[in-house]
């Protein structure tokens, strides 16, 4: 009875597998005439995404003759094994998320990098601890996400400082902030342009004193979100890739622009409902900052030597089996 | 006998899935960032073997104590609740209203107030398992055997200790079964409540490698868990016979 | 102690029709009587308004020191727990030990004490259910076919036997034989369903006791009162 059912089931099995197989296969290689691409961001609308938004509602991309469907992103996605599997042909990634997928045979390109500064960065309480030099860490209870970028960046500052994890406390941080305002915890991982904010709203209110720590003022660069592209598409479409990063790196700078806050705030609203007006611009403020730290530097340039940092540290803490020479998937921007 | 075909259906069921796994990974000719090679996955295996298996053993820890927690509660409210008295239906009503909560909501309150210890990993497995096991408890309880006990009743020899023991014995399979299909539920609830909040156990660690983009550990993890709860769950279907053998030779 | 019955009237619930209309009988003296009747009739539903367990009826059931009616039937089941002799153990008052080994070797069951309920044919459990009954305390036991599935000579033994051990007692013998209750039971309530009126007739039985003659022609004189007032 179990043989019979087997046998018959086979063939439907066999059936299913081969039409999984070939039908994302076949879409990879098919030119789309009305070039049409997907565009997977990292992470929820928030403030981190203002200029890709921003690039498609004021028209970067369709001036371009692309149309460009912009999908949130999430803790479970992920914009590498999109491209991989045809789902989507642009994407952000982290840095790290980068160098891990190379080092795995992942044929990814980096277009272009959005921050210039990582937003992630330790908010701390003024009156609780004086931080001048990494060894003043010594003795302090540290909030870091195990497993998350910020446990690599913590791990690499220690290094430096000559502490070793005896010398200080490590919290394991989750997504709720109550050790922080028990101050049980006064050393927490933020992401400066976003939860910083609201964060520091609060602990304004409640008069406390706060400032953030940059790992980058201590030499740490670790890069965070950057745009990209598989090597397929590179290789079959560079025309739709630079069209795609003119556009987007445009848009991006008109969304950073000072003289277009209002506008950028306008459209962004449209998709964060959640966040008021104040925070929105506060919020801004601060993009700009990681965005478009310096005027002689182009949104969106490509900081080789910080990623051949982020793959130094992440050797060094075995996050990769060995070098991957990360500056090889690095395309420098284009002139937009 | 029930034990080990627990285990090897599980090894079928399992290493049909990554073969699944392998043959898309080569048919698409994806990298090993997407799905990770066999050889990745062994070497993983291999060094993450006894890692992952002390936090599934941790959590497994929980998922157990939590469904002892949840079938005594389940045993408690449905024998209380069996009965059409006002305290009854008052019991069976407040037991619902719990469970109509998600447990992704009510999650990040137990966490803030009782932190992130074993405590409200116990907890929210308990809550997890305990409504299934609760309505066949009562609807176990509240189902008469009439050809039993009418002579019982009509003789004036009734206690609710013997309703409740002929209704058990009666549906003893029916227990057996639900109590070892709440073992996976109770163990999903701590995987996802470590996943949201603890700092130990399998969910903790599955996060983590989530984080590192690690789908060979993923892969692992999953294997360690499937092993665990099939020799539990079978080793539950070994005990609700052997209580009933042993019942029934008394 | 007597009961009696007047104008009893039973509809199937949320429906016009009557399980039974008009229905009137009286059990003055203690023996062992049958209710007869087709399948339908009513004869369950009649045990249950006696045992006070049916109250949604009309006309009047009256009985005089009539404390404890007993309905047992042959779909009961033992405990699976616990070993028939255990069991009877269990259920017996200490009185009456001697009482249920008596019944227990008149009712062919010695064999099987040792074993489960569920193990026994369903001959054998019926014997086993109605002998825990006869353990009980009760002024009239109601016998719900329980001596289904028993073959005829061990029915009868068994019906003579309670007939002698309990010659105080009222018995109401639900059975389709005929033969049987025309035999061995006293008074005859014959249920003629919701169709007729009146839907009982009282027929008497030979009412057959350990150690007489039975006379054939009187048998059969009876067993066609039966089947008349049946149809």
């Amino acid at each position: 009875m179990k043989k019979i059912q087997m046998q018959k089931a086979f063939p439907v099995i066999l059936l299913t597998i081969m039409l999984i197989v070939s039908f994302p296969g076949s879409r990879i290689g098919t030119a789309e005439a009305a070039e049409k691409v997907s565009y997977r961001l990292k992470w929820l609308f928030n403030m981190s995404v203002a200029g890709d938004i921003y690039a498609d509602v004021h028209q970067f991309f369709a001036r371009q003759g692309l149309k460009v469907t912009i999908k949130e992103g999430g803790p479970e996605r992920d914009a590498i094994r999109e491209l991989e599997l045809g789902r989507a042909q642009f994407g952000v990634a982290s840095a790290d998320q980068v160098i891990r997928a190379v080092s795995k045979g992942a044929t990814v390109v980096v277009i272009a990098q959005l921050f210039q500064v990582n937003p992630l960065q330790w908010m701390y309480r003024t009156d609780r601890m004086k931080i001048e030099r990494l060894g003043d860490l010594k003795g302090h209870t540290l909030g870091v996400t195990f497993g998350g970028n910020d446990e690599a960046i913590l791990k690499t500052l220690l290094a430096k400082a000559n502490l070793t994890e005896n010398d200080v406390t490590l919290f394991s941080v989750r997504y709720d902030y109550t050790p922080f305002f028990k101050k049980k915890v006064n050393f927490w991982p933020v992401y400066r342009n976003t939860q910083a904010v609201f964060l520091g709203q609060k602990l304004r209110q409640a008069g406390e004193d706060f400032a953030f720590f940059n790992p980058a003022d201590h030499g740490v660069r670790f890069v965070a979100n950057s745009v990209v592209t598989s090597k397929t598409m590179l290789e079959k479409r560079p025309d739709t890739v630079r069209k795609f990063t003119v556009a987007l790196l445009r848009g991006w700078q008109a969304a950073m622009d000072q003289a277009n806050a209002q506008k950028t705030i306008k459209t962004l609203q449209q998709y964060d409902r959640d966040s008021t007006l104040e925070t929105l611009q506060e919020q801004l403020d601060i993009t700009r900052r990681l965005i478009h730290p310096k005027a002689s530097i182009p949104v969106g340039e490509i900081d080789v030597a910080a990623w051949k940092q982020t793959e130094k540290i992440m050797l060094d803490q075995r996050q990769i089996p060995g070098p991957v020479n990360v500056e090889r998937y690095l395309k420098a921007i284009p002139e937009y | 006998m029930l034990l080990h075909r627990r285990i090897y259906q599980f090894f079928i069921i399992y290493l049909l899935a990554v073969a699944f796994l392998f043959l898309i990974k080569y048919g698409l000719d994806l990298s090993d960032y997407v799905i990770p090679g066999p050889v990745d996955v062994w070497h993983t295996g291999t060094r993450e073997f006894s890692r992952y298996f002390s936090d599934v053993m941790n959590t497994m820890m929980v998922a157990v104590i939590g469904q002892v927690i949840s079938i005594f509660l389940a045993l408690l409210v449905g024998i209380t609740g069996r009965q059409a008295t006002w305290i009854g239906s008052f019991t069976k009503a407040a037991a619902y209203n719990v469970q109509a909560y998600p447990i992704v909501a009510l999650a990040p309150i137990i966490f803030i107030l009782l932190g992130d210890g074993i405590i409200s990993r116990l907890l929210i497995a308990a809550m997890i398992c305990y409504f299934p096991l609760l309505l066949s408890v009562i609807g176990i309880m509240s189902e008469p055997i009439s050809d039993i006990e009418h002579f019982y009743r009509v003789t004036g020899r009734m206690r609710w200790q013997l309703e409740v023991k002929i209704r058990a014995f009666e549906n003893m399979n029916k227990l057996t079964t639900v109590v070892a299909g709440s073992a996976t539920l109770a163990m999903a609830g701590t995987i996802v409540a470590e996943f949201i909040a603890a700092n130990a156990g399998i969910g903790y660690s599955i996060r983590i490698a989530l984080f590192q983009s690690d789908l060979a550990k993923i892969l692992i993890a999953l294997f360690l868990i499937g092993i665990t709860l099939s020799v539990y769950q079978g080793l539950l279907e070994v005990i609700g016979y052997l209580i009933e053998k042993g019942w029934a030779a008394k | 102690m007597y009961l009696a019955a007047q104008g009893l009237a039973l509809k199937y619930p949320n429906t016009a029709n009557y399980v039974f209309k008009n229905l009137s009988f009286k059990l003055a003296e203690p023996g062992f009587n049958a209710l007869f009747g087709p399948s339908g009739v009513g004869k369950t539903s009649l045990a249950k308004i006696i045992t006070g367990e049916i109250h949604t009826f009309s006309g009047d059931i009256r009985s005089k020191g009539m404390q404890t009616c007993l309905y047992s039937y042959n779909l009961e089941r033992l405990p699976g727990w616990s070993s028939v002799g255990k069991h009877l153990e269990k259920i017996t008052p200490p009185a009456r030990r001697s009482r249920r080994d008596e019944l227990i070797s008149v009712f062919g069951l010695e064999e099987l004490i040792g074993k489960r309920f569920s193990r026994l044919s369903l001959g054998q459990q019926n014997r086993v259910n109605l002998l825990r009954y006869l353990l009980q305390d009760f002024h009239l036991l109601i016998m719900d076919e329980s001596l289904a599935n028993v073959d005829e000579l061990t029915r009868e033994k068994i019906i003579l036997k309670i007939k002698d051990m309990y010659p105080e007692a009222y018995f109401l013998y639900i059975s389709h034989n005929v033969v049987e209750v025309s035999k061995l039971c006293n008074e005859i309530i014959v249920l003629r369903g919701g169709l007729k009126e009146p839907s009982a007739t009282v027929v008497p039985g030979r009412n057959f006791m350990t150690g007489q003659e039975m006379e054939r022609a009187e048998l059969e004189q009876t067993m066609l009162e039966i089947v008349n007032a049946s149809s």
